[in-house]
């Protein structure tokens, strides 16, 4: 950067503390004035009154037009009172995605580093540039296989040291909804001021051998409780919330063909995908025999190696580098509600949790589901797509099953919610979150290529279960 | 309505699905041409006295000596009153319950199972949201709904190493 450059970024820190002050006095305010009960009814009412605009918008099927310059300032009216720091005051300014393979050639380190050197380049920026680093490093398998850093996982400190990077700040999300916890560590060391540019990367690898097969004879510790009893693994985690789903609502797999062909078919237009170019039929997926039921292998995300990068700055410096910015408007994580069995996850521990979750996304973006027109739902496990739209008041509870059968997530129909038009886990691979982020950036950056959406101005990326994940709501423009 | 009807035969787990990458992994080699142990549980100084009791075919779990409420399993602060010092206690219980969820089975990432099996996720009947998850060893065909009554019973694995299990409670 150029000192003239130093010099308006000096000037722009200042506005912003002085910004920044006016909102802490604002907040302080709120606080005073705050009645937390009165608080808690009034987002709960306004939950229910978004969940039901929801309704009303993707029941009639006329997904609203291009937003309104009213609507906006409807936002912005609304931020002032709900939202805090730092909605819009960060911003993904550029990305890389490295192919999607079973198993790369190279070791997961070295791809990790290029395709970090790439984004940074993709953003108009340089190494040195680059001051901050944040990541996930969970490496989801139950299997017996090794964490080493930068074979198995690469962590922020790994990733610092090897590009060669003068950084200020580096940290780690050690929670499960990973890819949303590592954002809000770099946006906030944005906003803060800790760090100017943030480099994000998630680099997910596929060991050799059976991925969740362990050979354990000994079950020590919390495992003790559930291994020897024959209960163990990711598939029989999400078989048991599934079939309560299937039970309570009557749904069935047909309907879950209905994902899986969606998923599949927008990931075969996806170049760095591994499904690119093989898209699925109903018919394939309803032959495959059930592996947990009611889960059988293509209700999983396939395990892959495969990194993805994105540089995060603040709104301000955004503005003087190449990419349109996508602004980060709010975030949220889930809570479960209770302490369980490890890998005990009923349905109603993740519902209660996920609205909780919608509620406080909602209320720190500003926005609200009839606001989205590009929610970009998690389905690592098919079943989370069901309790995402579910969560998120896509469609009401219960129903997610009979909306998907009826096309209402086909992102080729003008009426369709494009839930996974970016082709999600399921139809790139295990990326964790990364394909929901990557098609909020891409479609409201207007870099989406070929498969450019005409109306793509409020995104939001899931990530995980609804109770221990996460949720990012992005914008084209800052409001 | 629920789980489709369960094929007759187990997965072809030599299929290289997505959650086995390599067919000629011996991990993934049908149980039977491998017979193995099941993983056995390793008692420690909280743990010893649930298991003590299993081995006995009796069921017992942890309660809050400050509150009194069960906790499954035991933790190092009661999750119902927040007491640090829970002082837990393994009590005597029924062993009824009624299935939340359920599934069967098909291809197990552990070593000495063979499938198909069933798994039941049961709410115990002293306390709600008292929550075990056990094998059902009523066989894959057993009849089940959210709700259905069962009841504890016992697999002895091992000299003196019993693990907790249901059967159906049948109309009694």
């Amino acid at each position: 950067m150029s000192e003239n450059d130093a010099a308006r970024d000096d000037q722009a820190r200042g506005d912003r503390a002085r910004g920044d002050r006016a909102r802490g006095d604002r907040a302080r305010g709120d606080r005073a004035r705050g009645d937390r009960a009165r608080g808690d009814r009034a987002r709960g009412d306004r939950a229910r009154g978004d969940r039901a605009r929801g309704d009303q918008q993707h029941s009639g099927g006329s997904a609203s037009g291009a937003t309104s310059d009213r609507q906006r300032r409807s936002w912005a009216r609304s931020g002032q009172q709900r939202r805090g720091r730092p909605s819009n005051e960060v911003a993904v300014v550029g990305y890389a995605h490295s192919l999607v393979r079973r198993h790369a050639p190279e070791p997961l380190g070295v791809l990790a580093v290029d395709t970090a050197r790439r984004a940074i380049a993709d953003a108009g920026l340089e190494v040195a540039d680059v001051d901050g680093f944040v990541s996930a490093s969970m490496f989801p398998t139950a299997g017996a296989h090794a964490v080493e850093d930068g074979t198995s996982i690469v962590s922020s400190q790994w990733m610092a040291a090897h590009l060669g990077a003068d950084a200020r700040y580096t940290a780690g999300f050690d929670g499960v909804g990973a890819l949303t916890g590592s954002l809000a560590l770099g946006v906030n060391a944005v906003a803060s001021g800790t760090a100017d540019y943030v480099l994000l990367h998630r680099a997910l690898h596929n060991p050799v051998g059976s991925y969740h097969a362990n050979p354990m004879k000994a079950a020590v510790g919390w495992q003790q409780w559930t291994v020897p009893q024959g209960f163990f693994g990711p598939l029989q985690m999400i078989a048991l919330p599934y079939n309560e789903y299937l039970a309570r609502y009557g749904a069935s797999r047909e309907a879950m063909a209905a994902v899986l062909v969606e998923a599949r078919k927008n990931g075969a237009r996806i170049p760095w995908s591994y499904w690119h170019g093989k898209p699925l039929t109903a018919e394939e997926y309803l032959a495959a025999q059930t592996l947990v039921d009611p889960i059988c292998r293509y209700d999983c995300d396939i395990p892959v190696d495969g990194v993805a990068t994105f540089v995060l700055t603040s709104a301000e410096r955004a503005a003087d580098l190449p990419n349109k910015p996508v602004y980060i408007a709010g975030y949220a994580s889930g809570l479960p509600p209770r302490r369980r069995l490890a890998q005990h996850w009923p349905l109603d521990d993740i519902m209660d949790a996920g609205f909780g979750l919608a509620s406080r996304l909602w209320e720190r973006s500003g926005v609200g589901p009839a606001e989205i027109d590009l929610p970009q739902v998690y389905d690592g496990f098919s079943p989370f797509v069901y309790f995402w739209l579910e969560v998120l008041g896509l469609c009401p509870v219960g129903e997610a099953h009979r909306f998907v059968q009826a096309g209402g997530i086909d992102a080729d129909r003008p009426d369709g919610l494009p839930a996974l038009s970016g082709g999600g886990a399921l139809g790139n691979g295990r990326m964790h979150g990364v394909p929901q982020m990557l098609e909020c950036y891409l479609q409201l950056s207007g870099r989406a290529g070929e498969r450019q959406r005409d109306k793509a101005t409020i995104g939001v990326a899931c990530h995980s279960s609804p109770h221990y994940g996460g949720a990012v709501v992005y914008s084209a423009v800052p409001f | 309505m629920t789980a489709p009807a369960p094929p007759t035969t187990p997965a072809d787990t030599s299929t290289p699905a997505n959650t086995s990458t390599a067919p000629t992994d011996a991990s993934t080699a049908s149980p039977a041409a491998t017979p193995t142990r099941r993983p056995l549980p390793v008692p420690d100084e909280q743990s010893a006295p649930f298991w003590a009791a299993v081995a006995r075919h009796e069921l017992m779990i942890a309660r809050c000596a400050r509150c009194g409420a069960f906790t499954h399993p035991p933790d190092i602060i009661c999750p119902h009153c927040g007491s640090t010092d829970p002082g837990f206690t393994f009590q005597p219980v029924g062993g009824r319950g009624t299935v939340r969820s359920w599934t069967v089975v098909r291809q197990s990432f552990l070593p000495g199972f063979d499938v198909p099996f069933v798994l039941v996720d049961v709410e115990l009947a002293e306390q709600s949201e008292l929550r075990l998850i056990g094998r059902l060893l009523d066989g894959p065909d057993a009849p089940l709904r959210v709700g259905t009554p069962v009841t504890v019973a016992f697999e002895d694995v091992a000299p003196e190493v019993a693990i907790p299990a249901f059967e159906l409670a049948g109309e009694a």
